[in-house]
């Protein structure tokens, strides 16, 4: 594929024409904040966004999401996707999304995920704005973003854009594009590699020492405890967290009392219910009752445990936790340094 | 404005008409069987009987699961509780503790479930054969090792000696009450059974399971079934390391929250490993190095 230039003018062309085209997702601004949601004025799409409340995985595994609906005696699944343009995401999404993709399709795929994720058209943009908790600077650093299907710069009088797939490159028609100059990538080049050292936090260690040394704490029950004292078990470190992918599964039923679905929701290792068991006649074994084994499952499940598979850490630094944290206690960089600290 | 459930909130706007691209397997569609016999063997237990409803046999290894539920109200994740060497039919146990399992315990004969599996990893039958197994079920970890129990006795042939322990709480827990007369006087298993309380018309082995072990001698090379629980693991393998038995030759049989069945939802989860894909039969040995394992 190839790498094209926009100028400043012709892409709110471009734009309007996308979102008359497409179905466009993008960062807009919401109450003081920013949320990926459907673009259809191309002057609410916010490139010039830090970090959005939700991460973008919500356009392939909605918040809640029916799997099988059923009639009366009669089942059949609902997977429908729609194509629709991701516009705008930052590259540490992009890893995130990287990694969901995967992990639903590894070990049977679930086509409730891939199919969604398939027919979407990623667009990745540069970063303009840094969030206060972001760290995406220094972590996974040995992970690449890829999956995307075309990378958006912002330089001087316009816009690069390096088409990655034929879904990145169909875009193309929409606007007056022209091949990119070699120095106009090279600003592009030059403005990504800038804005990686802007983030105001920075994990000191690399993802293999920080693996290593987090599996080995996991005995130490005293500093769990410590560092999860202050937790509300509320989950919402996981909610905002753009690689957790669990979730719960519900039946309900429509008000004809014949139809109904079967519908997943997003679910938080954090919470107290998540892994417990009812053994009857009242009785039940939580297998991660305190705080503690919560919290450290999280920290462990991003730092050490999925990071054969992913290549890297299941972090990737967009700070989203460590904001929405009440406590103050989710911020993987500090209860890393913490760990370490303890560990040397 | 589409939306990706009914539920009412709303979720990320999708658009547009699609459709017929639902290509690939649903992995949560289920399957329909047939209640074929119900059994009530405790006041919080029922035993059934099924076929699918395809007349199909269900392909299976012992110690698979099966997600079993009903449309409305949920999902169960239960072990297969009968051999694949009886191809017709299988059998589940269910305890009414829940909401699905109150309305799975409420059908009768003829009625019919949704199953989704077999899931997971059963028992690696070619470690078993041409050795002595020792099976160790407490309460209702005797449904899903059931499932090896009759495949041993079908193929006895293929196996040295058979040794069974099973611990109830008291005599009304106990399970498959006509399984248990027959391994009573049987020659193919030496079976040895107790309950923690006895009742006045007891006259069997008062005690946790752990008594059972020295009525009999446990060969070296035995190759040894834990499932019972929670509690029960620690202090069983603690008796098998008394005899010496080596951790590769114990397998244990864990039970979690196994919502999905198919290594995504995370609520199995026990350090790296998910029980419903990666199990939920486990050597000892692999997952002794797991703190949340036992």
């Amino acid at each position: 594929m190839s790498d094209y230039f926009i100028n400043e003018k012709d892409f709110g062309d471009f734009l309007k024409r996308l979102v008359r085209a497409r179905n466009v997702l993008g960062p807009k601004a919401k109450r003081g904040h920013f949320v990926f949601g459907r673009i259809e004025n191309p002057e609410d799409l916010r490139l010039d966004y830090d970090v959005t409340i939700l991460p973008p995985k919500k356009a392939f595994f909605p918040t809640c999401q029916d799997l099988v609906r059923f009639d009366g005696d009669q089942v059949s699944g609902c997977i429908d996707p729609v194509d629709q343009v991701l516009f705008g995401v930052h590259f540490y999404d992009v890893k995130a999304i990287d990694m969901t993709d995967l992990l639903f399709a590894e070990r049977g795929e679930d086509r409730n995920y891939t199919a969604n994720r398939q027919a979407a058209t990623i667009v990745a943009s540069s970063i303009q704005s840094v969030s206060p908790r972001a760290f995406w600077g220094s972590v996974g650093k040995e992970v690449e973003p890829k999956g995307h299907d075309a990378f958006l710069t912002k330089v001087a009088r316009g816009y690069v854009y390096q088409s990655r797939t034929p879904k990145g490159s169909a875009l193309l028609e929409l606007g007056k594009f022209r091949k990119a100059e070699a120095t106009e990538l090279e600003a592009a080049r030059k403005a990504d590699e800038a804005v990686k050292k802007k983030c105001p936090e920075t994990l000191k260690y690399g993802a293999a020492e920080v693996a290593k040394k987090v599996r080995a704490a996991f005995p130490d029950e005293k500093l769990w405890e410590r560092l999860s004292e202050r937790c509300f078990s509320c989950g919402s470190c996981n909610l905002v967290c753009p690689t957790c992918y669990c979730f719960d599964v519900q039946d309900h039923w429509n008000v004809d009392q014949r139809s109904g679905a079967r519908t997943r929701y997003w679910d938080a290792c954090l919470t107290s219910e998540f892994s417990k068991v009812s053994l009857g006649a009242g009785n039940s074994e939580n297998f991660r009752e305190s705080r503690g084994e919560r919290f450290r499952h999280r920290i462990l499940r991003k730092a050490s445990y999925l990071n054969e598979k992913l290549g890297g850490p299941a972090c990737v630094g967009c700070g989203r936790c460590a904001a929405a944290c009440t406590a103050d206690i989710a911020d993987p960089v500090k209860t890393i340094r913490e760990v370490m600290e303890a560990a040397s | 404005m589409k939306r990706h459930c009914s539920c009412g909130v709303s979720s990320m706007a999708v658009h547009g008409e699609s459709g017929g691209r639902d290509a690939g397997a649903n992995l949560f569609l289920p399957r329909k069987a047939v209640i074929l016999r119900v059994e009530q063997p405790t006041t919080m237990e029922r035993h059934f009987t099924l076929r699918l409803a395809d007349e199909t046999p269900l392909d299976f290894e012992p110690g698979q699961i099966l997600e079993v539920g009903l449309m409305g109200y949920g999902e169960i994740p239960l072990g297969l509780a009968s051999s694949p060497t009886r191809r017709n039919t299988f059998d589940i146990v269910v305890r009414s503790v829940g909401r699905v399992s109150q309305a799975i315990n409420r059908l009768q004969p003829g009625d019919s479930l949704l199953i989704r599996g077999p899931l997971g990893k059963g028992f690696d039958l070619a470690m078993f054969r041409g050795h002595s197994v020792l099976v160790v079920a407490g309460g209702i970890g005797l449904c899903p090792t059931r499932s090896l129990i009759q495949y041993i006795l079908d193929r006895r042939e293929e196996f040295q000696r058979f040794t069974l322990f099973y611990g109830a709480r008291d005599p009304q827990q106990q399970l498959f009450l006509k399984d248990l007369a027959e391994w009573r006087g049987s020659k193919t298993v030496e079976y040895f059974e107790t309950v923690d309380k006895g009742d006045p018309g007891w006259r069997g082995n008062v005690g946790v399971i752990t008594i059972l072990f020295p009525k009999v001698k446990i060969d070296p090379g035995t190759k040894v079934v834990v499932c019972g629980p929670p509690i029960m693991f620690k202090f069983v393998i603690r008796e098998l390391a008394k005899l010496g038995i080596p951790h590769e030759d114990i397998f244990v049989d864990l039970e979690r929250r196994m919502k999905c069945g198919v290594g995504k939802c995370g609520h199995c989860q026990i350090n790296d490993k998910y029980v419903c894909t990666d199990g939920p039969v486990f050597s000892f040995a692999e997952i002794k190095t797991l703190e949340e394992a036992l």
